[in-house]
């Protein structure tokens, strides 16, 4: 589902990634952990095209990322959700609202195009977002304005909003960093389910060991730059972990 | 789901939208501001366009004169208007002030001197004094004076009131207070607040000058009286110079003095040398500028008369009046919506985070920049030749001005949100325009308002006096009323200039506070 190649990426003359080559396949469940400046979050969100690499290819679902064909790379946006540590909602608005931005990319011609940007929204799609929100069980705050919510309602409306995308690829930048540790889980947790019963694929960022081993399948873990483990989560070993994030040097 | 929960809110915008269309059309309307008469006016206006070029600067040595004499106008007007507000304001302000009927009575003189619009002012002095630098400066005197003592006494009223305590309880006297409690806190503040007076002033300048105040503004009145439009072109040049002049360097020494940074180390030498070259050029300018009393000497018994003869006010014309104002708060409202409409992609294009095209953005921020160095009056002025006296030219030239003063707030306002949830919305395959709508505007909602709400209030204010250069509404009258010696008329009309700007203050005022 989703091919790295070669991938590098810079920040002004400091290396961040070199030479990254990553498969994961269509349904699978893979989190990405490393310390921090490892390039987790850069590289996830080269998935969709929010960072552009120096050189090397992301393929989704077989296509090359177009990072500069702007109507290519919006096409591919359109069935990749994601959410993030800040959960990044428009604030003011409804948690009802926010959800409908995620049918944006689909209403992007004709007089969908029209109606969504006077701010209109057809009753079908109303009607999906409302069935999103009870999906992730927040249905009874759909009129509430996002400011007014807890953090892990906010992040059920992020998730909503992606869901709404009907995304065939879910990506998630450290979902829980900003969360206490029961809503985490039950975050962890509804992404998982969203993983097994809509076969969606899942690539998180995580910066907990304990909760990446505990519920992801599989572990990509960054280190210097280059992909340092990247296999099954119950091969990883404590002393893996331990030089993955530095505390004993490496070899 | 509750269905009706989306059904709710949905009938009340719609009608609360109806409403506000109605309204618009009505305005609309009743300003001659019908598509046809838009469309019509587009081949004039070019073709207007098209005669200022090229610009013709030949007569520079009269226009470097001119220029020296507008700046020099701001600059008397503020040196007096200083001289006068800076004592009074200790006297209006409530924690100051030895008497509380003396500050009530200071308080409300400088209300009523800013409640008169600054061309009225001019109107009469021009009218009694004659034509020249010194009405002029007598105008801004007074509107700055005003201005600068509202300014002034809610400094003084803003100070700490422990440190007036502290001093108080070392047993100073009054005096001693207000040098060594107050006016340490006050004084940055005031210089700031001079500086922005200054800035206005010279704007303020070239307006005045239309109806006969000197500067440039009456050149700029000749030549376009002797369709003369390419030496038009060359005046509105140097006007825009001037203005974006003036402004950078007052913006700079405020920034410096308000932050405190002048008194950082590093900051000083270029703060202080600016400072230096600023007050040389001041300095010259008034020298070369000077004041001619005689002409204030033999004016002032003409002043007296007109002020005499206008007692008692006549309201016989109270229904035509009445529909002059209907007139003049059409206007107001009609330019503020095409300068709504004119700004919100103006403001777009000239913001940093949206700004894919350097070209764009830059020619986006020099169309502002322009819109705004050129004041409303000048655009009346221009407007009026283009398509004909009346409502209409009034209404396009507060569209273009305040659109410029707009689209800067719209693009401060977009380059301020909060970039997360739009990046987010991006990331979902949105298109830029939906972006702006489900991620920008929500945003900038409650300062859209409020921004609107102010531009309104000052359109309407603006919309009285526009009449004084042919661009319709009550002011038209106030012209002609002084022109035929009508002085008990042109009081009434005063009267009415004055309640309905004080009506449309207060309603504006009232809903800002609600917003916020």
């Amino acid at each position: 589902m989703i091919k790295i190649r070669s991938y590098s990426k810079n920040f002004k003359e400091h290396a961040v990634l070199t030479d990254i080559n990553i498969d994961i396949r269509e349904g699978e469940n893979t989190v990405l952990i490393g310390a921090s400046g490892s390039g987790k979050t850069t590289l996830v969100r080269s998935i969709n095209g929010m960072v552009v690499p120096d050189s090397g290819e992301v393929y989704v679902g077989n296509e090359r990322i177009q990072f500069k064909n702007k109507k290519a790379l919006r096409n591919k946006r359109k069935h990749i959700g994601m959410i993030y540590q800040h959960f990044n909602l428009v604030e003011r608005t409804t948690a009802l609202h926010n959800v409908l931005t995620g049918a944006l990319g689909r209403l992007d011609t004709g007089m969908d195009l029209f109606r969504s940007s006077l701010g209109f929204f057809e009753k079908k799609d109303k009607e999906k977002a409302c069935e999103m929100l009870s999906f992730v069980k927040i249905e009874d705050k759909q009129d509430k304005r996002v400011d007014k919510l807890s953090g892990g309602e906010k992040q059920r409306v992020a998730i909503a909003r992606a869901l709404m995308q009907e995304p065939k690829v879910m990506l998630a930048d450290e979902p829980t960093a900003n969360l206490d540790p029961e809503t985490s889980k039950n975050i962890i947790k509804l992404l998982m389910k969203i993983n097994r019963e809509k076969g969606v694929t899942l690539v998180a960022v995580l910066h907990d060991v304990e909760t990446a081993r505990n519920y992801f399948d599989r572990v990509i873990a960054l280190r210097g730059g280059k992909v340092y483990f990247d296999g099954k989560t119950r091969d990883l070993k404590d002393s893996c972990v331990r030089e993955i994030y530095g505390m004993e040097k490496a070899n | 789901m509750d269905k009706t929960k989306i059904a709710g809110p949905m009938a009340v915008n719609i009608a609360a939208w109806a409403l506000f269309l109605l309204v618009l059309t009505a305005c609309f309307i009743r300003t001659e501001c019908n598509p046809a008469h838009l469309i019509g006016g587009i081949p004039w206006i070019l073709s207007l366009v098209r005669e200022m070029f090229p610009p013709d600067f030949s007569r520079w040595r009269e226009y470097l004169r001119l220029t020296m004499e507008t700046v020099a106008m701001g600059l008397w007007g503020t040196l007096f208007a200083l001289i006068i507000s800076f004592p009074m304001s200790f006297l209006g302000a409530v924690n100051t002030s030895p008497n509380k009927v003396l500050q009530a009575v200071v308080k409300s003189f400088f209300t009523f001197l800013r409640a008169i619009p600054e061309l009225v002012y001019a109107l009469i002095f021009v009218f009694s004094i004659g034509f020249g630098v010194l009405p002029g400066i007598l105008t801004l005197t007074l509107a700055s004076t005003g201005m600068l003592g509202k300014f002034f006494v809610e400094a003084i009223e803003s100070v700490d009131p422990k440190t007036i305590e502290a001093v108080q309880a070392t047993g100073g006297h009054h005096a001693g207070i207000l040098r060594h409690a107050v006016f340490p806190q006050v004084f940055p503040l005031f210089i700031g607040y001079v500086l922005y007076t200054f800035d206005h002033n010279v704007r303020t300048a070239m307006a005045i000058g239309i109806i006969g105040a000197g500067g440039l503004g009456l050149e700029l009145f000749r030549t376009m009286q002797t369709f003369k439009y390419p030496q038009v072109f060359a005046i509105l040049i140097i006007m825009f110079v001037i203005v974006t002049l003036v402004d950078r360097v007052s913006l700079y020494m405020r920034n410096k003095i308000i932050s405190g940074e002048v008194l950082e180390k590093g900051n000083k030498a270029l703060f202080i040398s600016v400072s230096w070259i600023v007050v040389a050029a001041c300095a010259g300018l008034l020298i070369c500028v000077p004041l001619d009393f005689g002409q204030l000497i033999k004016g002032m018994p003409f002043l007296f008369d007109f002020v005499s003869k206008t007692f008692p006010p006549d309201f016989s014309d109270m229904p035509k009046y009445l529909g002059l104002i209907v007139d003049t708060l059409a206007i107001g409202v009609s330019g503020t919506a095409i300068a709504i409409i004119i700004s919100i992609p103006l403001g777009i294009l000239a913001s940093k985070n949206f700004a894919r095209y350097p070209v764009v953005f830059n020619i986006a921020k020099e169309i502002i920049n322009f819109c705004r160095a050129i004041g409303d009056v000048v655009f009346a002025l221009i407007f009026v030749v283009a398509v004909g006296l009346g409502p209409f030219a009034g209404v396009l030239a507060l569209g273009v001005h305040s659109a410029g003063l707009l689209a800067k707030f719209y693009a401060e306002a977009i380059e301020n949100i909060d970039n997360k949830p739009k990046e987010a919305v991006e990331a979902t395959g949105a298109r830029t325009i939906q972006v702006i709508r489900h991620a920008v505007f929500p945003q900038i909602m409650p300062l859209f308002n409020s921004y609107n709400l102010y531009i309104l209030d000052r359109n309407i204010r603006t919309s009285t006096v526009l009449g004084l250069v042919g661009a319709g509404g009550i002011g038209f009258e106030l012209t002609m009323g002084i022109r035929l010696f009508q002085y008990n008329k042109v009081l009434a009309l005063l009267i009415i200039v004055m309640t309905t700007i004080f009506i449309v203050d207060k309603i504006s005022e009232h809903i800002r506070k609600k917003i916020v």
